[in-house]
């Protein structure tokens, strides 16, 4: 155990690794799910031990595959529905006999369960792309509550000299949380994220989640929860490890108070 | 927008995203050219069945193709995720065990020590990792690859081998120590 949490420092590498079972593996795991700390630091050993897969003996996949993968994609975006085939009916004179009849049943019976997986597979993909739908939806709701409620006030970040060309507009609700537009921000080092902060008029600051800048430079809205009973004074943005830290490390690169 | 060949190989994996994300299937092509080496290979070591692998491997990245807008780069790296999910469906396949189908890219988040964006980088990374595993004693190497390979615990290693519990886990304590030491 070390400062106040149950797991230790080893015991991140077995969890990921997958050796531990039973109540031992439970209690991590409702740890875990609980405490961002240790998140981040189960998605660094998770990192460490997925090394362990370069052991196995390299051997690429053959070409073709590339191929399907592709031709399915292109036929989802083409939303063609997969045309139903139908059975070609049988000679007249097969029907006098039996043997060749069976066979073109069986071959039916698995057409037909080809064609069933390929339509189980599409409605799995279709009930997927609803929940995503959803999930974006209420995303965009919570952006709309957060823009329009009239306890939202507007913060302004300033760039520092590292990145003066940044900038980002805050929009911040202290019962609803916090939106955030960037632009202009440089695509961070290697295994660097951006972090944003809320700096309480007292005590340390809190994150508020981490991000990196969308690609082309068109700026990327942010949206976080901002915790309760919290009286802000001032938001930043650091730059930090991948996965972000408890508290800032990171050079600050924009910064407004409230 | 679909761009040269050439120019995607030196595009960081976040920037292929954010295109995949907008429906451009030449992004997705440099991604898969990028890692689908390293998983098949993943996969194909666990379950020994090409098949059965390319399946895998298929799926992965039509999982990509279809939710890459909630992968968060943020919150931890493609590759790394490709290589757990891999793991966990190949072993969930040979022990015949159900995984959930609804893993999705934002969960489990994986930070890789290091980038594997570059064949540079990804070819040192295998020396290295190569090199640790050679350096462990045979008890070592051997407990660890049942546990990834094989997706055993504690307890079905120590069966499998015939060892005492408290002696299997020593072996891959010590080994994942010296993996950490090494990648740090």
């Amino acid at each position: 155990m070390t400062n106040g949490h149950p797991i230790r420092e080893d015991e991140f590498e077995l969890f990921a690794l997958g050796v531990i079972a039973g109540e031992e593996c439970a209690s991590i795991q409702a740890h875990i799910d609980a405490c961002p700390e240790c998140a981040r630091k189960l998605a660094e050993a998770r990192g460490r031990v997925a090394l362990l897969s370069l052991a196995a003996p390299q051997q690429n996949p053959p070409a073709a595959l590339k191929q399907r993968l592709l031709e399915t994609i292109r036929a989802e975006k083409s939303l063609r529905a997969v045309p139903v085939r139908g059975t070609r009916p049988a000679p007249r004179w097969w029907n006098t006999i039996w043997a060749p009849a069976a066979l073109a049943l069986a071959i039916a019976t698995v057409f037909l369960w080809i064609s069933d997986r390929r339509l189980d597979r599409q409605l799995h993909q279709m009930r997927q792309a609803t929940q995503t739908y959803q999930a974006q939806t209420q995303r965009d709701r919570e952006l709309v509550q957060i823009l329009t409620a009239r306890d939202t006030m507007t913060v302004s970040l300033s760039p520092m000299p590292q990145v003066p060309k940044a900038w980002a507009s805050l929009k911040y609700n202290p019962r609803m949380g916090l939106v955030c537009y960037t632009g202009d921000l440089p695509a961070p080092p290697p295994n660097k994220v951006y972090q944003m902060w809320i700096v309480p008029a007292s005590g340390a600051a809190v994150s508020a989640g981490v991000f990196m800048p969308a690609a082309f430079n068109q700026g990327r809205v942010c949206v976080a929860k901002v915790p309760r009973n919290i009286s802000c004074k001032a938001f930043a943005v650091t730059l930090e490890p991948a996965g972000g830290m408890p508290q800032p490390t990171g050079a600050k690169v924009l910064a407004g108070a409230l | 927008m679909n761009r040269a060949h050439g120019a995607e190989q030196n595009d960081s994996d976040w920037s292929l995203l954010a295109r995949v994300v907008e429906r451009d299937e030449s992004a997705l092509a440099a991604l898969y050219d990028r890692y689908s080496g390293l998983v098949y290979a993943e996969s194909l070591r666990i379950l020994r069945d090409s098949g059965a692998a390319e399946e895998i491997l298929q799926d992965l990245f039509h999982q990509v193709w279809r939710t890459a807008e909630k992968f968060d780069p943020a919150r931890g790296s493609l590759p790394g995720w490709l290589l757990v999910a891999a793991r966990n469906r190949s072993i969930s396949r040979l022990r015949r065990r159900g995984y959930r189908d609804s893993e999705e890219l934002n969960e489990n988040s994986v930070v890789l020590p290091c980038g594997l964006e570059t064949t540079v980088a990804r070819n040192q990374l295998l020396g290295r990792v190569k090199a640790v595993l050679s350096g462990l004693a045979d008890g070592q190497r051997e407990a660890i690859e049942l546990a990834y390979f094989e997706g055993m615990t504690h307890s079905e290693i120590a069966e499998h081998l015939g060892a005492p519990l408290g002696t299997i886990k020593t072996r891959i304590r010590s080994a994942l120590e010296t993996l950490k030491q090494a990648l740090a």
